[in-house]
């Protein structure tokens, strides 16, 4: 059916991933595991940057709070960027707005790490 | 039938008994009496038509096969000859050879004659039957009309002599009579029969055709002797004829069968062997279809293999990789096992003939690298012509290998080899090509089985799913409310239907007080079993706390609670709880990360969205201070709509149903009743995926407000 790809990029130690296409209960296992592979390196700062991805199920919102507790165990994060309206009002009647920072832009995202660092 | 062999052989006896006695009158008037003779000869006809007819007719030896038709012919022109030859002693110059009817000097020579003429027409019959069956077999174009041509070639001279005194010749009668002898020479050709025969079968008609040829010289011999001849004659000069003729037929014939089997013998072993394997590969493919009995199947090839190539031993391993190799699967628990080299696969001996478990593993040691693999990764037969001095069986010193050769076919299947079938001989070189095609061939069919028998089982355990799917699927719809109550003031109409046979949505309505109904509609995350089981862990929630708690918000914080701690991390529940007072018509919501309500008054339709996390994404004060309550007043007209998010991302293409949609076609029908829009919404959602089957669960509740009559409510735009 609909493709979904991921890309993973790295800026001053936070990683990026770059969703794209339609995350579902198919394609939900690829998300995991490019999550597995940043949790297994001990790479807990994560950018999920939303800007391709055109359409997210429920099981795709499951693998956000499947990692996050892992993540934010080791003062890392998942932050959320570059929602499409539609996108992001899926995430906002779950109620994820609550338990995640989603912000309009990338850099934004990574400005907030990068300030809490400091 | 019965009446009518009796009938045959009452009116046999009968024409004889005529013939008897007109033989005595003409004896003891001792005169020519003329055309009484054509009556007589007629009566000797129509006896032996008769008989002909009767075997015909109850098919006697028809069914049998022609070396034991050849075997009882022997036997009966034994009698035969014995009689014969016993006639042409007491016959001697029985006759008197003055009189032209060769008239008998006695009575007890007329009967004796009489007698013998019986047995030999008997004979005649019979001994033509049996020949005309063999010329016939595997008959082709000419074979009917060339015995046809002897038959009346035959008939021709017997009738030719009619005329005739028994001691008066015609040259006409010796030129048809030579004629018949010819044909009775093309017939003697027709021997297809022999070809078919098993070896033991080629032996005894071997054996039968020498005996019957010499036999056959002897009563030529008798025939034609002065007293036997004479006999005959006076009996009925037609009846020698056809007698004769007959039996230089049997005699020509069944010398052509002696050589012609002898011929045929040096190939017999070879016809057998062709034969069995026809008969073995056809008894195979039949049990292939029949793939029930694994193991009479497995018992079968190997037999066969054994049958066929005569090997010394047999056994047919299966092969299991993947999966199956951690051994689930095995069709039979109490078989041997065996360790692939590396592990990669289990090999499973599914049937030994004629060899033990010590033997094969001497053949091909465990944990070592054997033909086993080999075969594995070559998939083509491997043909061992000397055991002991092939160089991949040697090194494995140990064990002392037999002496011998060793044939290994792998059952190849399209993907991978799922067995190996192995036969091995005493001899060396024991195995040649056809050896290797016809395990080739048994080992093709079993494959076939055995995949058969796999897929059989396969859907065998699809079937028990999917009875339990539907079991699951029915007990889910009992989760439903079955009836939904009626309102005063209102009245409600939902549905619910599942993407696959069960699903992850919920809705429900309880009856909290006389006046108060509460209202919930769920959709688990993800699709199938595990929401399906969530769905139904939310239902008892709902049904236990719904009643507990006057406001929505306390309802769902405690559901929250109650949930976690079953729940996956990343399971989570959204959820709309409504408490409808039917008397006011005044609504108070949560919602809990749900698809937004959608309330359409007059001729707006709008979202109400308070807000509220879905449950299981948050704990206690996260959760609870994430919701939030909403109240509503209906009005008169007012429709609510409960959904899931089935009916907004109802996709077509790229596009989805949307908010928009769905409150067009609310509005469009909002002055219905409730299960008018509800069936309207639905209508339109299935036009518009069009033929899709749906992707997501799906459901809708909706309540329509009639208002109070009493008029009570108060309108406001």
């Amino acid at each position: 059916m609909s493709e979904f790809k991921i890309g993973v990029r790295e800026t001053e130690g936070i990683h990026v991933l770059e969703l794209k296409g339609y995350l579902d209960a198919h394609t939900a296992p690829k998300l995991e595991e490019a999550f597995t592979n940043l949790l297994t390196s001990n790479r807990y700062r994560i950018v999920v940057n939303c800007k391709d991805l055109s359409y997210i199920s429920s099981a795709g919102l499951g693998v956000f709070m499947a990692y996050i507790e892992d993540v934010r165990k080791n003062q890392g994060d998942i932050k959320l960027s570059n929602m499409s309206p539609k996108v992001y009002n899926v995430f906002d009647l779950l109620g994820f707005p609550l338990l995640y920072e989603i912000f309009k832009e990338e850099r934004e995202a990574l400005r907030k790490f990068v300030d809490k660092t400091k | 039938m019965k009446a009518r062999r009796f009938l045959y052989v009452g009116g046999m006896g009968l024409l004889l008994l005529l013939v008897l006695l007109i033989d005595v009158i003409r004896k003891s008037v001792d005169l020519d009496l003329g055309g009484i003779e054509y009556l007589r000869e007629a009566l000797i006809i129509g006896v032996f038509v008769l008989l002909f007819v009767l075997l015909e007719s109850a098919g006697v030896m028809k069914e049998q096969s022609p070396v034991k038709r050849m075997g009882l012919a022997l036997i009966a022109s034994v009698v035969m000859v014995i009689i014969a030859f016993g006639g042409s002693v007491m016959l001697e110059s029985a006759f008197d050879p003055k009189s032209s009817m060769l008239l008998p000097l006695g009575y007890g020579p007329l009967f004796m004659a009489t007698l013998l003429n019986i047995v030999f027409g008997c004979f005649a019959v019979a001994v033509l039957r049996l020949l005309r069956d063999l010329a016939l077999y595997k008959r082709k174009r000419g074979s009917q009309r060339n015995i046809l041509i002897f038959a009346g070639l035959t008939l021709a001279t017997a009738a030719a002599t009619l005329p005739l005194k028994p001691l008066e010749t015609e040259v006409y009668v010796s030129v048809l009579y030579g004629l018949a002898v010819v044909a009775a020479i093309v017939n003697s050709f027709r021997l297809s029969w022999i070809v078919y025969l098993t070896k033991r079968e080629k032996l005894f008609g071997l054996v039968y055709g020498f005996f019957l040829f010499g036999i056959f010289i002897g009563l030529n011999i008798l025939i034609q002797s002065v007293s036997v001849s004479r006999a005959l004659l006076y009996y009925s000069y037609p009846l020698k004829e056809f007698v004769s003729l007959v039996c230089v037929f049997g005699n020509v014939y069944f010398g052509m069968a002696f050589v012609s089997t002898l011929f045929h013998l040096p190939t017999a072993e070879a016809f057998d062997r062709k034969t069995t394997e026809l008969s073995s590969l056809h008894n195979l493919s039949k049990l292939v279809t029949q793939a029930f009995d694994f193991k009479e199947l497995i018992d079968t090839v190997t037999s066969m293999t054994l049958q066929v190539c005569e090997a010394k031993g047999c056994w047919l391993e299966l092969i299991h990789t993947g999966e199956e190799a951690r051994g689930e699967n095995l069709l039979q628990k109490d078989l041997v096992i065996r360790n692939g080299k590396d592990g990669g696969y289990l090999v499973q001996i599914a049937g030994m003939k004629n060899i033990s478990q010590d033997e094969i593993d001497a053949l091909l040691p465990v944990g070592e690298r054997t033909l086993r693999d080999s075969v594995l990764e070559e998939r083509i037969p491997i043909v061992i012509d000397d055991i002991q001095k092939e160089p991949r069986l040697r090194k494995s010193g140990r064990a002392t290998l037999p002496e011998g050769s060793l044939v290994v076919v792998p059952l190849n299947s399209h993907k991978d080899v799922i067995g190996i079938l192995y036969a091995t001989k005493d001899t060396e070189h024991g195995f040649f090509k056809d050896d290797v095609d016809v395990i080739s061939a048994f080992a093709d069919q079993a494959t076939i089985a055995i995949e058969n028998s796999r897929l059989f089982n396969k859907s065998l355990e699809r079937e028990r799913l999917i009875r339990e799917m539907m079991l699951a699927q029915e007990m889910q719809r009992k989760l439903l409310p079955q009836k939904l109550p009626q309102l005063l003031y209102g009245d409600l109409s939902a549905s619910s239907t599942p993407a696959f046979e069960v699903g992850g949505d919920y809705y429900d309505i309880a009856q909290l007080d006389e006046h108060r109904l509460g209202i919930i509609v769920g959709d688990v995350s993800g699709k199938g079993v595990s929401a399906a089981f969530y769905m139904s862990e939310v239902k008892g929630i709902f049904q236990a706390l719904s009643r507990l708690h006057r406001s929505p918000k306390a309802f769902i914080v405690k559901a929250n609670e109650a949930l976690l701690g079953s729940f996956d991390k990343r399971s989570f529940i959204s959820v709309i709880y409504a408490i409808l007072d039917t008397d006011s018509g005044k609504v108070l919501m949560v919602r809990a990360g749900h698809c937004p309500p959608l309330l359409v008054s007059r001729h707006k339709g709008s979202y109400v969205r308070p807000k509220g996390m879905g449950i299981g994404l948050g704990l206690g004060d996260v959760f609870s201070s994430s919701i939030e309550e909403e109240a509503i007043q209906l009005h008169k007209g007012d429709v609510l709509v409960l959904y899931t998010d089935g009916v907004t991302e109802a996709r077509c293409g790229d596009e989805e149903f949307g908010y928009e949609r769905l409150m067009e076609s609310v509005l469009q029908a909002r002055e219905q009743p409730a299960i008018e829009i509800k069936e309207h919404v639905l209508g339109a959602v299935k036009a518009f995926t069009e033929q899709q089957a749906s992707h997501d669960d799906l459901t809708l509740v909706i309540l329509k407000w009639r208002g109070n009559s009493n008029g009570q409510q108060v309108e406001v735009s």
